[in-house]
């Protein structure tokens, strides 16, 4: 049977996917962002999963406004990485594990979860800089992955709670899988940004670690915070952060912390890294 | 708990400095988003380069939504319903970085900006809420 062993939440800044692509990794102002990786990739090379529920946003790159789906799964065998407007990042493409992706879309729906399916689609900054972060540059990614896109851009996004929710029921999908498989669910985005109008530049260091510490010390707080806190506190691009409440979801009560990183800034962002593992 | 439409949406107005991308934004600027979204072909950035008023004559956009994008007034365009990651096809278009436009649009130079992100960027303090002034 599968099983989800750990969850891993980064920032998906699109610069840090820059910074490797282009290596400056030892460059004074990216070092020690990705410092703070170090730990995290010798831990997954180690850990070796064999697939990862990758969740995260798209920035205008798959849907347009023709089409805002709030929780969309891909199901093809394969993604590309989308052309942002500058050319697609130079990284493989993304090989789902297609069985198992149509076989969470069932399961969720069955459990009342109402999910778009999506197969041709391109994957933007916000899946592709979390792997660069945790694997590198290899030639091929070494894990399969299966998209979970969530809509953060237009409001209402969905509630921290239905992230929560939503992420149990991905652990149940997983769980009813007749396969033999170990499985990472990562929650991406966050932590406190601003990208719009003259509260530009909102960073709230004390928010985000108190947000990291309830992770493992009082998740069902983090469960209720209401999307008004998150624009107040984390500025308007903070709400991104409702994605780690999927894989904290799907996580269940017993978890560990084994690894943190903070730092400001990477561009407009402050950048938040956690790995927890469940105890068993 | 099911909340009231109308208090959830009402609250936004209350925060400084920033226009929620809501569904009223979002269907006025249904065009506005789509023609920056038409940037994402580079074919369309060369035509768009050539000649900008030529190409916004192909969009059933606003005359207020035209004059914005050609000024490049981005928080005029939020007003305007745009959406900052459909708005960044134009600035990439114009070589701009997030950092760069971005600091446009917070009445700052782009060194000024550029400083106070390095020092830990913008305090929250005073920029929760107008009526509580917190």
């Amino acid at each position: 049977m599968a099983r989800i062993t750990a969850g891993v939440a980064t920032s998906h800044v699109p610069l840090l996917g820059v910074g490797i692509d282009q290596g400056k990794m030892d460059d004074p102002y990216f070092k020690p962002i990705y410092e703070g990786y170090e730990w995290s990739k010798k831990w997954i090379a180690e850990e070796k999963p064999d697939v990862i529920i990758l969740v995260y946003n798209d920035h205008a790159s798959a849907f347009d406004m023709n089409l805002i789906p709030t929780f969309a799964i891909g199901c093809a065998d394969e993604f590309q990485p989308a052309d942002e407007g500058w050319g697609p990042r130079p990284v493989p493409p993304v090989n789902n594990h297609a069985d198992m992706a149509w076989h969470i879309a069932q399961s969720l729906i069955l459990d009342e979860f109402d999910m778009t399916i999506i197969n041709k689609m391109d994957v933007d900054h916000g899946l592709t800089v979390p792997l660069s972060l945790l694997f590198g540059q290899p030639d091929a990614w070494p894990v399969k992955v299966i998209p979970l896109a969530v809509n953060v851009v237009t409001y209402p996004p969905p509630s921290g709670n239905r992230c929560w929710m939503l992420g149990e029921a991905i652990a149940r999908a997983v769980e009813s899988f007749d396969e033999d498989l170990n499985v990472q669910i990562w929650g991406t985005g966050g932590m406190s940004h601003q990208l719009q109008g003259p509260r530009a530049g909102l960073i709230n260091a004390e928010w985000d670690q108190k947000f990291l510490d309830d992770l493992t010390a009082d998740p069902e707080r983090l469960r209720h915070i209401p999307h008004i806190e998150y624009l107040r506190e984390t500025g308007s691009e903070g709400i991104e952060m409702v994605m780690w409440l999927i894989m904290r979801g799907a996580l269940g009560p017993m978890i560990k912390e084994r690894h943190r990183h903070f730092h400001v800034p990477a561009s407009n962002t402050a950048v938040g890294h956690i790995v927890l593992e469940k105890e068993t | 708990m099911t909340q009231d439409i109308h208090e959830y949406l009402a609250e936004f107005d209350d925060i400084p400095g920033t226009r929620v991308y809501t569904t009223k934004r979002a269907r006025a600027g249904y065009w506005l988003n789509q023609f920056a979204m038409s940037l994402m072909k580079a074919e369309n950035r060369e035509k768009w380069l050539a000649d900008e008023k030529a190409y916004l004559e192909d969009w059933p956009m606003t005359d207020e939504q035209k004059q914005a994008v050609l000024d490049r007034d981005y928080n005029r365009l939020l007003d305007l319903g745009g959406n900052i990651y459909f708005l960044a096809k134009i600035f990439s278009t114009d070589g701009l970085s997030f950092v760069q436009a971005v600091s446009t649009m917070s009445g700052m130079s782009e060194e000024d900006y550029k400083a106070m992100m390095m020092a830990g960027g913008r305090s929250p303090e005073g920029m929760r809420s107008i009526k509580e002034g917190r």
